[in-house]
């Protein structure tokens, strides 16, 4: 069963200075009880995907496509309709903790808060609160109910906004960088936490990162983006076992723990895009023929990769 | 000849505990030392007293034979030019109303009187290693991404061919492939400068491809590693 489809999915913002293209004829589909992970760099367009998804881009963003939740339509939904959804069915792992936990309210109550929405019993609230927190391996989900978010550790606060999104019981969870700006210790624990979710709960998760290696070590599937547009989609492990197009391929062997090999030169600003394929500038085997004309999505079986040179 | 940086027994505390104690090493021209540790460990602040940013509670820190933690003012000032610092938000280091021309030859206008034409003309070589185009010196900070910044920064840095850098986390806000982009270039150029280099971090990867030791802090003290018992410690941590 599908729990998300997203087809042709473009948004672009208009500027004084031209149409920013932020994403461009995105596809792909999230199964239930499977973890996606949307790979990019900085201005790839990952952001935009997850507020397109959530109904929080601006006004001023033009959108086409489609984006279907259970089968149904959502991109066109009206703000009303989509209201019943969000942070019910579809509920958002926020990109910033700090800024999106209360700081006057003590953490065991702002899970709590979102269970009384769902009329959890009061005498049921502590323990509800309490279960929660245990699969966020907190070692004392007592101690950290009593808290304020300001005596948590950055990582604690990131597995605490987790824990207000699951309060609400979602269908689909979107979390958006989790480890971003977190220490060695602080990332592993939110790995771990991950892992728990995928293995115990079996959450349909959408994440959004430039953490590559969170991303091979949590998703079942990972789709890699390049300005604006997926150049590769397909099963993580295969994925990174073999990586399909060049653009990956650079992206693992510049990891530290590859060697960090660099990748030459920057990507191609959204405003002004070339004609043909945007990596053709940055890649080691760049194609002689077809310059102008724009690769598509090549499909191997399961893998999707835009590139004229792979094949299966 | 004695080590370029010799630090003994250095201590720092802000009077409720103590930040780092009885931090010694010794570090020699081309060779590059990690300090490891996690948030609030005290790895920034440790750099700062190397460089005397920020006066150590004890202990004494010698750069080229001479003892820094014990001189200020117009002599400490002398010595600025060859140890310098890279921080972590290049963005915030640089002057929002200034072209980057002019924070970039400020140093040597500084240092040595010079016009500005003449230090930008001098650096030339320098922009080219670092892969900027000259252009793109007219530019304010807002205008380029965090990546040319941080290549920017590397340009003021080594006009004054500093003898010793201290690189609080360079990296930890940019994208992998820019990463592997910048740090591929201040090997390079620490190579070719014979650079020693105390390079702060949290991940221990980059630790790996980085450093020849690594000092890790926690909870104040302070342990010397070389690489292999590193990577045996990061194995640890992992778990």
């Amino acid at each position: 069963m599908k729990i998300l489809e997203v087809a042709g999915l473009n948004v672009t913002f208009p500027t004084r200075r031209g149409m920013i293209r932020a994403s461009q004829n995105v596809s792909f589909s999230v199964d239930t009880g499977e973890v996606c992970v949307l790979v990019g760099e900085t201005g790839s367009g990952k952001s935009v995907i997850g507020q397109a998804i959530l109904h929080l881009l601006p006004r001023t963003a033009i959108v086409s496509g489609s984006i279907r939740y259970g089968g149904q339509e959502i991109l066109s939904m009206s703000e009303a309709a989509y209201a019943h959804l969000r942070g019910r069915e579809i509920a958002l792992i926020p990109q910033n903790p700090s800024g999106s936990l209360d700081p006057l309210m003590r953490c065991g109550r702002q899970i709590a808060e979102v269970l009384e929405c769902r009329e959890v019993p009061r005498e049921r609230l502590s323990g509800e609160t309490g279960r929660i927190l245990s699969y966020l391996n907190f070692p004392d989900p007592e101690l950290t109910a009593a808290s304020y978010p300001h005596e948590l550790s950055g990582g604690m606060r990131q597995r605490l906004t987790t824990g207000i999104a699951l309060a609400s019981e979602p269908r689909l969870l979107v979390a958006d960088e989790p480890t971003k700006g977190l220490d060695y210790a602080a990332r592993n624990a939110s790995i771990a936490m991950f892992r728990t979710l995928k293995e115990k709960r079996h959450d349909s998760i959408l994440m959004i990162t430039h953490d590559l290696e969170l991303a091979r070590l949590i998703g079942d599937t990972v789709g890699v983006l390049y300005s604006g547009e997926l150049v590769e989609f397909g099963p993580a492990a295969e994925v990174f076992e073999d990586p399909g197009h060049p653009y990956t391929k650079g992206l693992i062997a510049a990891l530290p723990k590859n060697g960090m090999k660099p990748m030459p030169g920057t990507c191609p600003g959204l405003s002004r895009l070339p004609k043909g394929c945007y990596f053709r500038d940055r890649c080691p085997h760049p194609c002689t023929e077809g310059e102008d004309s724009h690769p598509a999505m090549l499909d191997g079986s399961g893998r999707w990769v835009r590139c004229r040179r792979f094949s299966v | 000849m004695p080590p370029l940086l010799r630090v003994e027994h250095l201590h720092k505390t802000y009077g409720h505990g103590d930040i780092f104690r009885d931090v010694s090493f010794t570090l020699d021209s081309g060779e590059t030392i990690g300090l490891f540790g996690m948030s609030g460990s005290g790895k920034s602040t440790l750099g700062r007293c190397l460089l005397l940013l920020e006066r150590p509670s004890g202990g004494k820190v010698f750069f080229e034979g001479t003892e820094i933690s014990k001189i200020r003012g117009r002599r400490l000032e002398a010595i600025r030019p060859r140890m310098q610092m890279i921080f972590q938000h290049p963005e915030v280091s640089l002057n929002p109303r200034m072209r980057l021309i002019e924070s970039v030859t400020e140093p040597l206008v500084y240092h040595r009187g010079q016009e500005r034409e003449e230090v930008f003309e001098e650096l030339q070589p320098l922009i080219a290693a670092v892969g900027l185009r000259p252009d793109q010196f007219y530019s304010y900070p807002n205008q380029l991404s965090g990546g040319e910044i941080q290549r920017a920064m590397m340009v003021k840095i080594y006009s004054l061919s500093p003898k010793l850098i201290v690189a609080d986390e360079p990296t930890s806000m940019l994208d992998m492939s820019v990463q592997a982009q910048v740090l591929s270039l201040m090997k390079d150029l620490q190579r070719k400068n014979d650079t020693a280099v105390v390079f702060i971090s949290h991940d221990p990867e980059v630790m790996q491809a980085m450093c020849d030791r690594v000092g890790v802090l926690a909870e104040g003290a302070f342990t010397l590693m070389d690489m292999s018992a590193f990577s045996g410690y990061a194995e640890g941590l992992r778990q």
